[in-house]
């Protein structure tokens, strides 16, 4: 199979990647982009560590050929912080301890923001269901509950959150 | 108490300081074994087979290898020399001893037949397919029943004795006799295993998903018949381990030569379905249990007696019995095991191994004793608690299960209990039936040796490092915490630098010791650190001390003072290591293992706890769920009591997908494990996490350290199995023996609304 030309946006960047029509896009960013702070739990769509926004919506990058995001705008967890302020949602998941071993978490914040994007101030059963497509195997999920409701009530998180 | 000195430390032991790698964590920056990426790096995919039992026939890799990308095919026939560990070895430790593709016979489903490695992981992936084995099987057991008799080859072994179990239970009042099993479990970390390798002739550097650096370094020199300082093993971040990565797998070898063959780094990842078969599991357990007592409640005699499956090759012993010789004042106990093998992936230490499915059985059986003697099941342990190990005649160095119960009942509100089954209703929803349930937890503690070094450096930071890991317990966070207690310099100028095996010899995160291992050791590198300090205080040219004698000077708030005057009369210390023209003062420690303290081995030392759970019952849609928790542990000081709650939620959680989902399925017609993804082996999700109340009733163990901290990794998970079925019998009537709890059991309760 021979190699296509993607044009995509990756956190505001146009970039331009050569790879076959069926590479994943999670292995786009790690290994083309080498944006390795997206995670693989399983490669099946059923954990959400390698969760990302395209085009606004909240996708498991494991199982979109970079064929399809020809075009598309791409959102990792490396876009939350600017010039290494942390987002309010990271400020929150390092305060709370919702981070632990920290490999679901980028996957977890992509999630979380993609909630409070929709949903500012989120009850705990909306969080539940907001984040159900993550699983998360060491910190028993209350201190990410925390985090986000922490995180909702931060100033400036409906602004910040993109 | 034992006579031994704890120290006092400063408020920032034992504080909530968030985990000082959370930044590099949440941004996404902090580096994972699969991370690593290198010029010229290229992709091993593992072959697994296809049958559970049998001789590999041949294998066809000639389509395989005109792929394009193909750079080379492994098999047993070259995959070069790769060795198992030597006999009676302490230095290195492993669970599937065959080192891979070592031969051409087949003891598991999914073993690893062959690897390919290719230019892209999509032109190994599609390699992978093309390769033909052609097998000769044979017959196999993977059968769920552990009945098996003891053979010459496995015999039974008594654990513990005393009395004589036998004749009391026989002539007891009141008594339980019931089996009790726990299944095949895998521990699943969301971080899959994974190696990347790479040769720079004579040396491998290896980045790792370990939970010990210095064990892999110690069992891959074996493996790959190099010494040791040929061997970096790297391991910066651990999405988690749960013992699943205590010991080496063998990817990590399959990369490193991989990786030897070609001259160019290899990364090899497992895949969510090798995370069932290739990386170890908890081994399933069948355990029968013989308990009695006197009518008022006092134990007459306790009989456990276990199997454990193991596979082909290695006697993996899942230590069920850990807990039971000294868990209850009992003056008849016998304890006995055996090995049962069957064709399945290699057994390996899952969190709280031995433990925690041992006391599924033992806290059961005293729940059914308790409601045999009709008598209240907090109640009954309490009269049982011993501060005596009465399987050795030593004094525990500090146990507190009757306050863990206590505190425990008065949080849960357990005083509101009725005992009756299926007699209370979740308030404000009578279709909904409550159950209460109650367990005790027991975890060993101890400490093993470690070495480490502090710099106090010029620059006004200080930096601490050990050959040891955080797997995501906090580990980096509680190095900077000790250094900076002892120092007073602000916990964001110490810089931790560990997961490296060229590091000072540092403990494997395991069995919940790492913390109490490594405490010590940077307290005395601290130490000695400072007097380099002092000394330089005291002879630097320009110096204010100059002339006065190390004795006379103190190290707090990071300045050199004169000990009878205040830390702020005193000079920063980075001024004078400067005035002295000196980058670092620098400090080595050691910690020596426990067992090798005289004034320890006059103690049994282990970690407490009581777990109080609530389920909610709804017969009218066959729903039950786990709603509120109640935790308490007696665990010795807390370093850090935000990573310590969180390591204890985790557990809990945990210790709900133990005794609610998790089970791998090992189908009988193939003897695959079926259920290898997260569909189908469920583990608790977001909407599986109840209430939960942590409480840490904390007396600092000093035989454990001048700290007084045991380790809590594993301790949350212990007892919460138990307290779900006990508290599922409570709502339902139903007892479930047989782990995880099955809906379809529950439709046998007759319990009404």
């Amino acid at each position: 199979m021979s190699d296509c030309r993607i044009q995509l946006t990756i956190n505001g960047q146009q970039t331009s990647v050569e790879a076959p029509p069926m590479k994943r896009l999670l292995d786009v960013l790690r290994e083309d982009l080498d944006l390795t702070g997206t995670k693989e739990g399983c490669g099946e769509g059923e954990c959400g560590s390698c969760s990302v926004r395209m085009n606004g919506e909240l996708v498991n990058s494991c199982m979109v050929p970079i064929l399809q995001a020809h075009g598309a705008h791409i959102e990792t967890v490396e876009s939350l912080a600017i010039d290494a302020e942390l987002h309010p949602l990271q400020k929150a998941f390092l305060e709370c301890g919702g981070a632990q071993c920290g490999i679901c978490t980028p996957g977890m914040l992509m999630a979380a923001t993609h909630l409070i994007a929709h949903n500012p101030n989120p009850s705990l059963e909306q969080i539940r269901e907001g984040l159900a497509g993550n699983l998360c195997r060491c910190t028993g999920f209350i201190k990410i509950f925390d985090s986000v409701i922490t995180a909702a009530a931060m100033e400036g998180s409906r602004t910040h959150a993109r | 108490m034992p006579d031994a000195a704890l120290y006092t430390p400063t408020a920032i032991i034992g504080s909530e300081l968030p985990r000082i790698d959370g930044p590099l964590k949440t941004s996404g920056t902090a580096m994972y074994a699969a991370d690593y990426h290198f010029p010229h790096l290229v992709h091993g995919v593992p072959v697994t087979s296809t049958v559970a039992a049998g001789k590999i026939r041949s294998i066809d890799t000639s389509a395989a290898e005109k792929m394009p990308g193909v750079l080379l095919v492994i098999t047993h026939d070259n995959v070069g020399p790769l060795f198992r560990m030597a006999p009676g070895g302490h230095d290195g430790r492993t669970s599937e001893s065959r080192p891979p593709l070592e031969d051409d016979i087949v003891r598991y489903w999914g073993q690893y037949v062959a690897m390919v490695v290719a230019e892209t992981i999509e032109q190994a992936q599609i390699a992978a397919h093309a390769i033909k084995v052609d097998y000769d099987p044979s017959s196999f057991n993977v059968s769920k029943v552990l009945d098996d008799s003891p053979t010459e080859e496995l015999p039974l072994h008594t654990e513990s004795k005393r009395g004589d179990a036998i004749s009391a239970f026989a002539s007891a009042p009141v008594k339980i006799d019931q089996t009790y099993v726990t299944p095949a479990e895998t521990h699943n970390p969301m971080e899959m295993h994974a190696t990347v390798a790479v040769w720079n002739n004579p040396k491998f550097t290896l980045y790792e998903t370990t939970q010990g650096v210095m064990n892999h370094q110690h069992v891959m020199a074996e493996t790959l018949g190099v010494p040791r300082e040929n061997i970096q093993v790297i391991t910066r971040f651990l999405g988690s381990g749960f013992g699943g990565k205590l010991f080496p797998w063998p990817h990590s070898a399959l990369a490193a030569a991989a990786a030897r063959q070609l001259n160019r780094p290899v990364k090899v990842s497992t895949n969510r379905q090798m995370m069932f078969q290739n990386v170890g599991h908890r081994p399933r357990t069948q355990q029968h249990m013989q308990f009695s007592a006197t009518p008022d409640g006092k134990l007459v005699s306790l009989r456990h007696d276990y199997r454990n499956h193991t596979n082909l090759g290695d006697d993996i012993h899942e230590n069920c019995g850990e807990a039971t010789p000294f868990i209850y004042s009992v003056p008849n106990l016998l304890l006995t095991s055996a090995l049962v093998r069957r064709n399945v992936g290699t057994p390996t230490p899952m969190r709280g191994p031995g433990a925690v499915p041992g006391l599924f059985a033992v806290e059961s059986a005293m729940d059914e004793l308790a409601i045999a003697l009709k008598m209240d099941p907090v109640e009954f342990r309490l009269k049982n608690d011993t501060l005596t190990d009465e399987s050795n005649g030593k004094p525990f160095s500090s146990r507190h299960l009757k306050e863990c119960l206590q505190l425990g009942s008065e949080k849960f509100g357990w005083s509101k209990r009725n005992p009756k089954v299926g007699s209370m209703c979740k308030p404000g929803d009578p279709d909904v039936i409550l159950g209460w349930g109650v367990a005790a937890a027991s975890w060993g503690a101890g400490h093993g040796p470690c070495q480490a070094s502090v710099a106090l450096l010029n620059d006004g930071t200080a930096r601490v490092s050990c050959g040891t890991q955080d797997v995501g317990t906090g580990t980096y966070t509680i190095f900077a915490q000790i250094v900076s207690d002892r120092t007073g310099i602000p916990i964001d100028k110490v810089r931790v630098v560990i997961g490296d095996s060229a590091l000072p010899p540092g403990p494997t995160s395991g069995g919940s010791t790492c913390t109490a291992t490594v405490l010590p050791a940077i307290a005395e590198a601290t130490d000695n650190a400072i007097k380099v300090a002092l000394a330089t205080a005291a002879t630097a040219k320009d110096s204010p001390f100059h002339g006065k004698k190390p004795d006379g000077l103190a190290f707090h708030e990071a300045r050199v003072h004169l000990e009878d005057r205040p830390a702020s009369t005193g000079t920063p210390y980075q001024q004078l290591l400067k005035m002295a023209n000196i980058d670092a003062a620098n400090g080595e420690g050691s910690t020596s293992a426990l067992n090798s303290n005289p004034e320890a081995r006059k103690y049994s030392t282990h970690s407490f706890g009581a777990q109080f759970i609530e389920v909610e019952w709804d017969p009218g849609i066959a729903r039950l769920r786990v709603s509120r928790v109640v935790s308490v542990i007696d665990g010795g000081r807390m370093i850090n009591k935000k990573t310590a709650e969180n390591q204890i939620l985790g557990a809990v959680v945990m210790g709900i997908g133990m005794g609610m989902l998790e089970e791998t399925i090992y189908t009988p017609k193939t003897g695959q494990p079926l259920n290898s993804n997260y569909a189908d082996y469920m583990v608790p999700t977001h909407a599986d996490s109840p209430s939960i109340e942590v409480h840490f009733i904390e007396y600092p163990d000093p035989i454990l350290g001048e700290y007084g901290a045991r380790g809590i990794g594993e301790i949350g998970l212990a007892g919460v199995a138990p307290a779900i079925t006990a508290a599922v019998y409570h709502a339902t009537g139903v007892r479930v023996r047989e782990l995880p709890v099955r809906i379809e059991r529950l439709m046998q309760s007759t319990v009404q609304v």
